[in-house]
């Protein structure tokens, strides 16, 4: 083997990639040829240098990216499902779970995004529903009816798809009482956290009735899809100094088996400080078991001049 | 020795088959296991983004864009490759994706301004290897700015190339498996690689 050849070949013989004999004859060759053999040594350096510059990903950077994930996979439906999208409900839940991919999230609810739920409500509603109805003519309390959809559209109102003998659209402006207590009916949907996610998601710009708090607090303390907990915290965020909410967030915290749930709880707990916040986050730092969630709460503790342990 | 390497082989073995079982149960929907399926692979995938982008924002990115196409198309994957591959292989187009972005509004500064005055965005990364002696970290910061324009000199896909074998250890061979190009063309790109660093770095190394 020649320089030239040697001199070409360090870098794979370097990192292993050359077939065994011709590492014998570079290895022959780096022996007796000083010129080769302080190519060798540059290609070692170099090698050397950047390993000392390597970048590695802190803990923290760590924990963010594990918490983003997190997040954005309960907007996400489960793999399962998209494997059977060739049937029509695969069909569906192939289009539902588009909706919460990053990017198309709706935070206004007004945003225009179709979703076609299947799921009916427990006969809530009593009496009958004229044909062609529209919301004028709508009571919800006197009809029987299923919930076939939650529909919002850009203009600022929502249509929902009703069953009763055969299904019927209703649409109104999400301000309107009676689709509120539709929304909200909706929210308590058991077979379908479509609608429920749906539902809260329109519904968590209106905390400031006390009728649709109850339902988020209800949501965060009893939904059992941690999709629709989290929309609930977010809808509970301007209600955060408020002596229920705050009650209810720290039950959340303590007793939520969702990891992402309890650190947006954290979040909005210590967003107001109380004495009670502090005793929570002590007793919770005490039986947690995750470790971004504990640095979270000695932090939040540490901030709040309070010590880390109880005593 | 023989034994200590049946040893190995088979705790590799073994290591397979569990990865396998935990792949179907999250082909099944199975959400904690595809928890811990993210958790095997994520600090070096975290590491591998880190290495190419040279971008703490950019890497979060990659990391959630990575995994996520994980999550939606675990369906398609068939075992017709190692899942490490697959996984590097979405990683890896997604890096390169933003390199190329990045070649085209030309390289961004590492320095940005906040509320606090300008911050080091490097700065949320720990770069290993510090040393406390400031005649040795003055050498090193001049080492390391070096290292940046020479990385920066790079082609994506020899950058990529270069990052996988260099400080994921990776084989030439399965680094042209997952960027869909021969052996032979990889090892074109780790040699040019190198060459550029050399010319770069010539006097420091």
């Amino acid at each position: 083997m020649n320089c030239d050849a040697v001199v070409k070949s360090i870098p794979f013989y370097f990192y292993g990639e050359v077939a065994p004999d011709a590492e014998d004859a570079i290895e022959e060759h780096i022996e007796i040829c000083a010129p080769c053999r302080m190519e060798w040594e540059r290609q070692k350096a170099l090698a050397s240098a950047l390993d000392r510059h390597a970048l590695a990903p802190s803990p923290e950077l760590l924990a963010e990216c594990r918490h983003d994930l997190a997040r954005a996979i309960y907007r996400e439906e489960s793999p399962e499902v998209r494997r059977s999208a060739s049937d029509p409900w695969g069909l569906f839940r192939e289009a539902f779970s588009s909706l919460w991919r990053p990017g198309i999230r709706f935070r206004q609810p007004v945003g225009a995004v179709a979703l076609i739920a299947l799921g009916f409500f427990a006969a809530r509603f009593t009496g009958t529903w004229p044909a062609g109805a529209s919301l004028a003519s709508f009571t919800p309390d006197a009809m029987v009816s299923s919930i076939r959809s939650v529909q919002p559209d850009n203009a600022g109102s929502v249509q929902i798809s009703l069953d009763e003998t055969r299904r019927r659209v209703v649409s109104g402006r999400l301000d309107d009482h009676n689709i509120q207590r539709l929304l909200m009916a909706a929210a308590r949907e058991q077979d379908n956290p479509g609608v429920r996610v749906e539902s809260v998601e329109l519904l968590k710009d209106r905390g400031s009735s006390a009728a649709v708090r109850g339902v988020l607090l209800e949501a965060v303390t009893h939904d059992p899809n941690p999709g629709v907990r989290l929309k609930a915290l977010e809808g509970l965020k301007s209600f955060a100094a408020d002596g229920e909410v705050r009650k209810t967030l720290a039950q959340v915290l303590l007793k939520d088996q969702n990891a992402g749930v309890r650190i947006q709880a954290i979040d909005l707990l210590i967003a107001n400080r109380d004495p009670a916040t502090v005793s929570t986050l002590q007793t919770l730092i005490g039986k947690e078991d995750n470790n971004y969630i504990r640095m979270r709460c000695q932090n939040a503790l540490r901030n709040m001049n309070a010590s880390v342990g109880t005593f | 020795m023989l034994q200590d390497a049946a040893g190995a082989v088979s705790a590799r073995a073994v290591a397979k088959v569990d990865e396998a079982t935990l792949i179907r149960a999250v082909q099944r929907g199975d959400q904690d296991a595809f928890e811990q399926l993210v958790r095997a692979y994520d600090q070096s995938v975290l590491r591998l983004a880190m290495n190419l982008l040279r971008s703490p924002e950019d890497a979060r990115d990659v990391y959630q864009e990575a995994f996520l196409r994980v999550y939606r198309n675990i369906h398609t994957f068939r075992f017709d490759c190692s899942f490490h591959t697959w996984l590097y292989r979405i990683v890896t187009n997604i890096c390169l994706d933003h390199l190329r972005k990045r070649k085209v509004r030309r390289e961004e500064s590492a320095v940005v301004e906040t509320a606090d005055g300008p911050v080091d965005r490097m700065d949320s990364f720990e770069q290993e290897g510090t040393h406390a002696n400031p005649e040795r970290r003055m050498w090193n910061t001049q080492l390391g700015d070096r290292i940046e324009n020479a990385l920066g000199d790079l082609t994506p896909r020899e950058r990529t190339v270069f990052e996988l074998r260099h400080y994921q250890g990776l084989r030439l061979r399965t680094i042209g498996e997952m960027l869909g190009t021969s052996e032979e063309a990889a090892k074109n790109c780790l040699f040019r690689a190198t060459q550029k660093m050399r010319v770069v770095l010539g006097d420091l190394v």
